[in-house]
């Protein structure tokens, strides 16, 4: 179990900068996702730690030690892959035994770590199978035990779960926090899936183009998103995002939208009140739109909109309701199931005033960070 | 998921282990074609020095025994003889070939894997077993010491990969184009003959270039079949240079001039040589 | 019931038609290569009167001294230089496979022995080792400037059973390795490249990797090198030919009893066992390969718990 700490690192392919001077620091035993869309640069900078790619720029230490010039086979970091990469002439057994084989681990001492490993992950009675013989499920939990067995300071999972069907991959997730529980192992996980990194992670590391866009829990990630990138990557559905300025209208503070001005709450009010006039981005998440009828209260800082609505998508217990507003702006929000809405109606919805996101819209960044 | 380059964490000592042996492998490689053309352009004091060291470039190199090759008049009856013979042999190689290489390509024949392998079976002989039978059969219909019967026997050699090759050049053409001429009434000769045929002239145009070099530098079947006659080829002047002491700047001339033109249209052929090859392996 | 049946083979008649030419072709050289094969092996002349069937032409061939000597040399001749392909091959093909600069030019470049003719690679052999002089000669003795003197006598290359059939295997090896290199480079490249960063992490150098990943999943590819090439040097003709005319190969042998000798009957035999130490070599290989996959499995689940 060892902390691990990127300072600076940058790395270039050709003349293309992938990863930029980055920081990024894993406390010992801390569970982080590396999150971004795809080409962000999180699965080089994986790789970088793991020792398959060079770092160009930038140290890496490990458990204190600086890691840049130690081939990746003398890294006391172990990798699980995408494809989990079982060689497939081995069997299970000899698979997971492959790392502790080249430590030239005894026998006896061998037999006993490869059980450990299999029954942890559920794969007992499969150790003289083949990688072919067996499900994706399976092999993924292959995977896992050749990387654990060997006790590793680190753990590094590339997207494990990306090629498993939805049903295995909630229950993988599920394993894969019970097991950090028991080991207790620094783990860093890639992934471009949300939902992944906010169930699992102690913290996420956003990515963008190469760049750390927020490192948070995931609640902070969520509520109080750093920049428009992260606002907009985190959540489901996705933020809506409109131009406008902040003023003063009727002794009220507020955002001007193209679909309408929007009253801030108490301490946005306060905390706006020097950059009045402003050019600012806005963020509103769905989920802090309502339908505006009897079942909510209204509170003073929500902002009442008017809006025809185009598409009604059911998520299950919810439903996306896509709807135009005044100057033909675009907005979604949620509603309960039992709501029955047809487009081409007229609805009223409330914007939650405490709820919304103002950016910069030259860096792009929360003006209304702590 | 951002695929990373293909870059390897470059070890120095590994880097120049692989260096040098790349630079081994290729001096292996180029090495005999170097000394190949030296000896082309040596004049006879670079090769008969009487025990002093042969130098490695000739003192005067010259191109005379090229010219002398050239004013030979043999030497060029024997180079028609192997062009007519290889055009011969590409001719009735590809009339039959392509034809058949159409029917496997395109129709869904059961057992096709066994009927190819079937097609191929003569030629798992091998070819230094299979010329004593085809020798004592042409001398038979007296076909031994004619065009006819070298043209037929490498023909026998070429038919496989025309074949092999022209199946791969009418596979890549998609059927959908047929499917619309069937529709729009082609016949199956007028959609053959339209459409197919000029879809496939590049890979039918390899593989007939791969027969006349299969043909132009054939030794084995020539040699048997030809061997005592007047009828000579590239090849077999070339063995029988061999049996006179022959000043070996000679020899190595006539090599160039047999070599020159399968290595550029090799060189040419690269991908579909490496189709040939695995049929070839069977050869 | 009959009707459909022959309206199907009509149809399908009309669909192949294109195919019988080439067919009859083939199938007409493979029947006439069988039939003279077999029959010459078993007929003779005595006195002018044709005989069939007969033995003589077996026994005088097995009784030869010479036919003898042609397949302990052949025999060698296959022992030793399949061998040698495949590590040549095998060389050739791991440089170009650690290559990423370049790798088509050198791939190509690497293919060029193929591109020559046998024959010229024969007769280039065939200066290059001349005797007394040529060039192999000069360098051994040192003549060189700054290389060792390794002989002091010429060596009759072409004059000496076992040096005459060294070039002879020299130069098929260098003129062949080419496609012990494709295959091996084909097998090579079919292996997954995140097998080695998984191997790396797990701890595996660079001989780790070798052996545990490359080598093992190479197998099939070296044993199709194996297979074919050994049926290739079986077949060897034009190398010893040129190179190694006074000591036979089965191959040489052949041309020797039908051009030299005229006894085609003789020849044909020695033809057909060469077949038959194909068809024999091919079969214990296939045979040797299954017991070895058996064994590779059973190695594997040996002393495991469950």
């Amino acid at each position: 179990m060892a902390d691990v700490v990127v300072k600076g690192i940058s790395k270039y392919f050709g003349e293309h900068r992938v990863i930029s001077d980055l920081d990024l620091d894993v406390k010992s035993g801390e569970f982080v996702t590396l999150l971004g869309p795809s080409g962000c640069g999180k699965t080089t900078l994986l790789r970088m730690i793991a020792g398959l790619e060079k770092i160009d720029k930038g140290d890496l230490f490990v458990g204190g030690k600086r890691y840049n010039d130690v081939p990746a086979q003398h890294r006391s970091v172990a990798m699980v892959f995408q494809s989990y990469a079982l060689f497939p002439h081995m069997s299970v057994y000899d698979n997971v035994g492959f790392g502790l084989k080249i430590k030239k681990v005894g026998r006896e001492q061998i037999k006993q770590k490869i059980a450990w490993a299999l029954s942890m992950l559920n794969l007992d009675g499969l150790g003289d199978r083949f990688p072919k013989e067996i499900s994706g499920g399976q092999r993924q939990r292959v995977a896992l035990a050749r990387a654990l067995v060997l006790d590793p300071d680190v753990l590094l999972l590339d997207e494990p779960l990306s090629n498993l069907d939805t049903t295995l991959r909630d229950k993988a997730m599920e394993e894969l926090k019970r097991i950090h529980g028991q080991v207790g192992k620094t783990i860093i996980y890639v992934s471009h899936n949300q939902v992944e990194a906010m169930t699992m992670s102690d913290r996420i590391a956003l990515l963008n183009a190469g760049c750390l866009e927020q490192y948070d829990t995931p609640r902070m990630v969520y509520d109080e998103p750093r920049t428009l990138f992260s606002a907009s990557f985190i959540g489901s559905p996705v933020m809506n995002v409109f131009n406008g300025q902040i003023e003063h209208e009727d002794d009220m503070m507020g955002v001007s939208t193209p679909i309408g001005f929007f009253i801030f709450d108490k301490e946005t009010a306060l905390r706006t009140q020097s950059i009045a006039g402003s050019e600012v981005i806005i963020g509103v998440r769905p989920q802090n739109i309502a339908r505006a009828d009897h079942y909510a209260a209204r509170r003073y800082s929500d902002t009442m909109v008017m809006v025809t609505v185009e598409l009604v998508q059911s998520l299950g217990d919810r439903s996306l309701v896509v709807g135009r507003g005044e100057n033909e702006t675009i907005i979604r929000f949620l509603v309960t199931r039992e709501d029955d809405i047809r487009p081409g109606q007229q609805l009223p919805v409330f914007i939650d005033g405490r709820k919304i996101h103002l950016f910069d819209p030259l860096r792009q960044t929360n003006m209304l960070s702590k | 998921m951002d695929k990373p380059h293909k870059g390897l964490p470059v070890d120095s000592l590994k880097y120049y282990v692989w260096l040098s042996a790349l630079l081994i492998a290729v001096f292996m490689v180029i090495s005999p074609l170097y000394l190949l053309i030296k000896y082309a352009v040596s004049d006879s004091s670079s090769i008969n020095t009487g025990g002093s060291p042969i130098p490695l470039w000739p003192y005067h190199p010259t191109v005379r025994t090229f010219l002398y090759l050239f004013s030979d008049r043999q030497f060029y009856s024997v180079i028609i003889n192997s062009i007519c013979i290889a055009l011969g042999t590409v001719f009735l190689s590809m009339i039959l070939g392509v034809p058949a290489a159409y029917v496997l390509a395109r129709y869904r024949l059961p057992g096709r894997k066994l009927i190819v392998l079937g097609l191929i079976s003569v030629r798992l002989f091998p070819d230094i077993s299979s010329i004593i039978p085809i020798a004592e059969f042409f001398i038979r219909l007296n076909l031994h010491n004619t065009y006819a019967g070298v043209i037929l026997a490498h023909t026998l050699l070429a038919l496989p990969y025309v074949i092999f090759i022209g199946m791969s050049a009418f596979e890549t053409i998609p059927g959908d184009l047929e499917q619309q001429a069937t529709v729009m009434g082609a016949n199956r000769f007028q959609i053959f003959y339209s459409i197919l045929l000029p879809l496939a002239i590049p890979g039918l145009a390899a593989a007939a270039l791969y027969t006349f070099l299969l043909s132009w530098d054939e030794f084995i079947f020539s040699y048997f079949l030809l061997g005592l006659g007047k009828i000579s080829t590239l090849t077999l002047y070339l063995k029988q240079k061999l049996t006179y002491s022959p000043p070996q700047n000679l020899l190595a001339t006539i090599s160039v001039c047999l070599s020159l033109p399968v290595i550029m249209f090799s060189l040419l052929l690269q991908k579909y040589m490496t189709a040939g090859i695995t049929s070839g392996s069977v050869k | 019931m009959a009707c459909a049946w022959t309206q199907k083979i009509v149809t399908r008649i009309r669909e192949m038609w294109p195919l019988f030419p080439a067919a009859a072709y083939l199938l007409a050289f493979l029947i006439i290569v069988l039939a003279y094969l077999l029959g010459l092996s078993f007929s003779s002349t005595i006195e002018g009167r044709p005989l069939f069937p007969t033995l003589r032409p077996i026994h005088a061939v097995v009784a030869s001294h010479g036919f003898k000597e042609a397949l302990v040399n052949t025999f060698y001749f296959v022992i030793i230089g399949t061998p040698l392909e495949l590590i040549a091959g095998l060389f050739l093909a791991l440089i170009l496979y650690r290559s990423f600069f370049l790798r088509n030019f050198i791939r190509s470049l690497f293919c060029i022995p193929l591109a020559v003719p046998a024959l010229v690679t024969a007769i280039l052999l065939f200066i290059l080792f001349d005797f007394p002089g040529g060039h192999i000669n000069h360098i051994l003795m040192g003549k060189y400037g700054h290389l060792p003197a390794l002989i002091h006598t010429p060596l009759n290359w072409r004059g000496t059973k076992v040096l005459a059939l060294g070039i002879s295997l020299l130069g098929k090896v260098w003129r062949d390795t080419p496609i012990s290199m494709l295959i091996l480079l084909a097998g090579l490249n079919a292996i997954d490249p995140e097998l080695f960063d998984a191997a790396k992490t797990l701890g595996a150098g660079f001989r780790a990797r070798l052996w545990h990943i490359i080598l093992p999943l190479l197998i099939p590819s070296c044993a199709t090198v194996i297979l074919l090439r050994s049926i290739e040097m079986w077949k060897e003709f034009i190398f010893p030919f040129v190179l190694a005319g006074k000591y036979s190969l089965l191959g040489t042998l052949i041309e020797s009893l039908y051009n030299d000798w005229g006894s085609s009957n003789e020849a044909a035999v020695v033809a057909l066992v060469l077949v038959v130490c194909i068809v024999i070599t091919t079969f214990t290989f296939l045979i040797i390969m299954e017991i070895i996959r058996k064994w590779l499995w059973k190695g594997m689940s040996r002393g495991q718990t469950a």
